[in-house]
């Protein structure tokens, strides 16, 4: 299970549904073209609303990584990795979640995203080495 | 000294209007076994009996929290106080400690109020836990992309933020203990301090880990306690009992999120650092004492380098060569600070500054004190900082 299941809200809703298609979308501004992530409805270049969703390639660079040995979270006890990626897509753009590498993360790394099955619900998205082979669908087993 | 393109000239009307004219405390423990509404009041009345003043002479109050503590709104009618002429109940955590300082200072000086108390009262070891672990996850629209990880609590947030220290800089763990064991030795020399025990750098290598790169004394204590500070004019705390401090400058500033940081080794203290000094008519080398926000010893390290004490990324080898320490260039956290005297967001940092310009802050009185900078959270998670300095009269 999760550690804590997402509480979606009105604006990030639509994404959450697209992330459990195992679809990385960012919102693209309908005035500028600027890419942006948390879904908002407010572009924060141009301050104008329209907007449309953008799939963009679920790449990104390691900035940071911690290993938690405390239990933070309900249903965690053995120390787990997370890692802080820059979205190479978003400029500016930080995103988080959990190490899916054999090795621990290296500076500057490219990785990939890793879409996990919690539930039918429940997608969630972790990071890899890009040079890794990604599971198949369905071989990706949630354990946070 | 920096300058400042577009600083309102009036915020310079502003330079030591108002001062600090007492502070209080309840001691500092891990269960007080009373309400945040009981600490608040002791610690209200501890500061104004600190101004030699009473409740009568009380016509403000404010406060930060995160909803886990008493407002204004209860702590003046507790202590008889029906109709207070200001308040304040700013939500927030430490990065808004020194903001609310700064707003009472504002206030008096405008004429909103004249005896204004700031304080902040948490039972943050016994009942609402800082740290993360027995609570729920902070309500924030942000939370959903994080906590789903086990990614929830400040320990993980500021060692995330100090790993990107450490690799892009060369930062060390040894950098980050030599901060731990100096104040923990400032501590020793705090009556009110709850851990004074000495430590060395090898029990700081030895302790354990919480959050990678974080070991448990990289950390912050949870404290159960109250802290406040008396503000009033500056021309009325010149009769009070106590030397007065003045507020020669507050700043605000902003800061980045957990999804939007273009740089996590700099923080909103860069841009806001101009500013305050600017407002002060002062630069870093004016500074004689430093009360920085400890929450975790990354987060002095990077403020050495905002506030212009030392180069970006060399905080680590400024801290190394002694310069932090009493007998060093900027004595930082004399008091032993949020890892070693108690963690009460902010204000015991504001309220030690006040002592150590008063020069009565005994054994650990830094000599010839005139000019002191204390800061709040550096403007991580919540884009929001803020920052005094204070200057004897």
């Amino acid at each position: 299970m999760a550690a804590y299941r997402p509480e979606p809200d009105r604006d990030s809703r639509a994404w959450w549904e697209r992330v459990a298609r195992r679809e990385f979308a960012v919102q693209e501004c309908e005035s500028c073209g600027t890419l942006r992530f948390p879904p908002r409805a407010f572009c924060a270049a141009c301050r104008t609303e329209g907007w449309r969703w953008r799939e963009i390639a679920p790449e990104g660079a390691i900035e940071s990584w911690i290993v938690s040995h405390r239990s933070f979270a309900p249903g965690r006890h053995d120390p787990y990795p997370v890692v802080m990626v820059r979205l190479t897509a978003v400029p500016g753009c930080l995103v988080y979640g959990n190490w899916r590498g054999e090795r621990p993360p290296e500076a500057g790394e490219p990785v990939r995203a890793v879409f996990t099955q919690v539930d039918a619900e429940l997608t969630l998205i972790d990071w890899m080495p890009e040079s890794s082979t990604p599971a198949r669908s369905g071989e990706n087993q949630a354990n946070c | 000294m920096p300058t400042v393109p577009n600083m309102p000239k009036r915020l310079l009307e502003f330079r030591d209007r108002a001062a600090i004219a007492g502070v209080g405390y309840t001691p500092f423990t891990k269960d007080s076994g009373v309400s945040t509404l009981t600490l608040a009041c002791r610690a209200v009345l501890a500061a104004l009996e600190d101004a030699g003043l009473t409740p009568d002479d009380l016509d403000g109050l404010a406060t930060h929290r995160v909803g886990d503590s008493a407002p204004p709104t209860l702590v003046g009618p507790a202590l008889g106080l029906a109709d207070l002429s200001w308040h304040l109940d700013q939500f927030g955590g430490g990065s808004v400690s020194h903001a609310v300082v700064g707003q009472a200072a504002l206030a008096v000086a405008a004429g909103l109020a004249e005896t204004v108390v700031c304080y902040r009262a948490v039972n943050a070891r016994s009942e609402f836990r800082m740290g993360g672990t027995g609570r729920g996850v902070p309500v924030s629209p942000e939370t959903q992309y994080q906590a789903p990880y086990g990614y929830v609590a400040p320990p993980q947030q500021f060692a995330m933020y100090a790993r990107a220290h450490m690799l892009r800089y060369g930062t060390t763990a040894e950098q980050f203990g030599t901060l731990a064991v100096t104040q923990r030795a400032n501590a020793a020399k705090n009556p009110r301090a709850l851990m004074r025990a000495p430590i060395t750098l090898d029990d700081y290598l030895a302790s354990r880990w919480i959050a990678e790169p974080f070991r448990l004394l990289d950390c912050c204590l949870e404290t159960d306690g109250a802290c406040a500070v008396v503000v009033t004019t500056a021309e009325r705390a010149r009769s009070l009992r106590r030397h007065p401090v003045l507020v020669s400058a507050a700043a605000w500033g902003g800061g980045t999120s957990h999804l939007s940081c273009p740089d996590p080794t700099v923080t909103a203290a860069a841009a806001l650092a101009p500013r305050l000094y600017a407002q002060a008519g002062l630069g870093p080398q004016d500074i004689d004492v430093a009360e920085l926000y400890d929450c975790f010893t990354y987060s002095v390290i990077v403020q050495l380098e905002d506030y212009g004490f030392c180069p970006k990324g060399e905080g680590g080898p400024y801290v190394a060569s002694g310069a932090t320490a009493p007998d060093g260039a900027l004595p930082v956290n004399t008091h032993g600070g949020f890892l070693s005297e108690g963690y009460v967001h902010g204000v015991n940092h504001i309220a030690e500054a006040v002592s150590q310009l008063r020069g009565d802050a005994g054994d650990r009185q830094v000599p010839g004190a005139e000019v002191a900078l204390s800061t709040s959270q550096p403007g991580y998670i919540l884009p929001a900082t803020s920052a005094l300095i204070l200057r004897r009269a």
